[in-house]
């Protein structure tokens, strides 16, 4: 009403003025002395303001840390797929939400605090107070003039959507498969590979979703290395000779398990294997010695996996005693095999007659949920939870545990005390 | 190719988000721009109190539990920093289009894609914004029963 009345009288855009704002807080019945000296006017977006080009993202704890580090933030995401937004260490997902409601987004804008010269009155204690002075000022009513200032504030934006993260697990697979197309089997196998197949850590960082640490992560869990600039991981076979010549050396130079000499493993090697896949596979199997300083050991997991793969060939079963004394005699004095180092590789089948050890490989499964519980099953009948779960966990998120995703996909029934999960249908 | 979000002087004033149930709408086409909306009061408590038009909204100041960071998109078009970053990552770039021709797996292709469209698009976080204003409940009227004292 009072903007209208002005608008008429100058063509010009109308800016408030304190007489105006005077003049609506008596409209407004409202006690001017029980409001704060500064009244702020609200403006619509200029129209220099490129509102397309401004977004709000709604953000955690994680999240609002690493922006007031003035760390960088990545959207990551290729042509098909679902963008997500990485912090150094995490992986989020990214949706829309629209609401019906307005929120005007206005810099600088004072809060309450900001506004009053003396404290802010607390609600409780206020309301003793109001009607005291109320009844105090009743009568005083244009003695007192309360200075008022007027700044006016320019809203950047109406919004009715913003953007909601969820954290994610990382979503590594594209890694594992963009190296798998280029395993690498020694030198003389080098021309059959695709050259531009081949990327550097730099590409495939920037491609696969997930943070920077997390690929970290990825690269050792896919025991990949650089070679001549590219990321590579081994052919198995080839791995699996190289290691159990670098393995051999222990017994040869009648090391301790924990005296083991990166120098001499590699030097030993020339000729036999490339220098840079050997100090790649030392870098990625041994740690540090906690007992020698400068010299390593060979982490027992890796070790017995690769050993277990190069036994455990696909669509072998054997029976289970007799491939743990396998296995057991393929590792070297001093390391000892279990069966959890088979996890994602192998499954002990109990339901035949006979225990057995079968090959089952988490890589070669199918990728989607339904595809891969199909397989599940037809592999197996009855699953505990537990056997389950290394072939479940890249479904999982820190909302979806492996026994919800296993209630929603599998029907799961009790037999002699212990929870099996079989096949819906 | 990642599109960065640079968080530079992130957080810096105070950016508030007003919340309104409904829409601020004008009659007609008329252009918004630069339009006077309204004003913001506090009371002694602390309490917004916003007047629009002759309406009279009662708030309340909220800690976002959630807090907002305000993105600005900005396009690099300068071309020269487009070549230098797509270039920068490796001499794999040369070989990925020395190859060009049918034989391109769909991968490639889109790693080429994702790789051309390199650093086109950036986000700055202007500001972030913990507190908000929310006006919940519904607009009372302003009743001027004086004629035109003003």
């Amino acid at each position: 009403m009072e903007s209208m009345e002005v608008d008429e009288n100058i063509p010009q855009l109308y800016q408030r003025t304190p007489e105006d704002v005077k003049a609506i807080v008596k409209h407004a019945k409202l006690d001017e002395r029980q409001l704060t000296q500064l009244t702020q006017a609200l403006y619509f977006p200029s129209a220099d303001v490129e509102s397309e080009n401004l977004r709000l993202l709604e953000l955690d704890g994680h999240m609002l840390e690493q922006i007031r580090d003035g760390q960088t933030l990545h959207f990551k995401g290729g042509q098909n797929e679902k963008v997500v937004l990485c912090t150094d260490e995490r992986t989020y997902d990214v949706k829309g939400a629209e609401i019906s409601n307005s929120l005007l987004l206005v810099p600088n804008l004072k809060f309450a605090a900001a506004t009053s010269t003396s404290p802010l009155k607390s609600p409780r204690t206020g309301n003793a107070n109001a009607s005291l002075e109320r009844s105090l000022n009743d009568s005083t009513e244009d003695e007192l003039e309360v200075p008022r200032t007027l700044e006016q504030r320019s809203v950047l934006k109406v919004f009715h959507e913003y953007f909601e993260c969820r954290e994610i697990k990382p979503r590594f697979r594209k890694l594992g498969e963009l190296l798998q197309l280029t395993r690498y089997s020694g030198p003389e196998n080098e021309f059959c590979i695709e050259r531009k197949l081949l990327f550097s850590l730099t590409q495939l960082l920037d491609t696969v979703q997930c943070s920077r640490a997390q690929f970290m992560d990825g690269l050792r869990q896919y025991r990949a290395m650089q070679l001549d600039g590219h990321m590579r991981v081994m052919e198995y076979e080839y791995e699996y000779r190289t290691i159990s010549l670098m393995l051999g050396l222990i017994s040869e130079n009648s090391w301790a398990l924990d005296e083991v000499e990166r120098e001499e493993t590699i030097s030993a090697l020339i000729g036999i294997a490339p220098e840079a896949v050997v100090s790649g596979l030392f870098d990625i199997y041994t740690i540090p010695s906690e007992r020698c300083p400068d010299k390593f050991q060979y982490q027992e997991s890796l070790v017995a996996r690769i050993v277990a793969q190069n036994i455990l060939q696909p669509g072998l079963r054997f029976r289970n005693e007799e491939f743990m004394r396998t296995w057991q005699e393929a590792l070297p004095e001093g390391m000892t095999c279990q069966l959890s180092y088979l996890r994602g590789l192998g499954i002990c089948d109990k339901e035949g007659a006979q225990p057995c050890i079968r090959s089952l490989s988490e890589e070669q499964l199918p990728t989607s949920i339904n595809d891969r519980m199909r397989a599940l099953f037809k592999t197996k009948q009855k699953w505990t939870l537990d056997e389950m779960e290394p072939y479940m966990e890249c479904f999982t998120t820190p909302t979806l545990s492996v026994s919800t995703l296993l209630a929603k996909h599998a029907r799961s029934l009790t037999e002699g005390g212990v929870r099996y999960y079989v096949s819906k249908h | 190719m990642p599109i960065v979000v640079k968080t530079q002087n992130a957080g810096k004033g105070d950016w508030a988000i007003i919340e309104l149930q409904g829409d601020l709408e004008v009659r007609a086409n008329q252009d918004m721009h630069d339009q006077f909306i309204g004003d913001l009061y506090y009371n002694k408590y602390g309490q917004p109190i916003l007047i629009i038009g002759h309406h009279i909204l009662q708030g309340r100041e909220q800690k976002l539990e959630k807090p907002f960071a305000v993105l600005e998109k900005s396009k690099t078009n300068d071309g020269e920093r487009l070549l230098d970053t797509s270039l920068a990552p490796s001499q794999d770039m040369s070989l990925l289009n020395a190859t060009t021709g049918a034989e391109r797996t769909v991968l490639d292709h889109t790693i080429a894609q994702e790789h051309k469209s390199s650093q086109r698009t950036e986000y700055t976080v202007r500001a972030i914004c913990t507190k908000k204003l929310i006006f919940k409940s519904r607009p009372k009227p302003i009743i001027a029963n004086v004629a035109k004292s003003v």
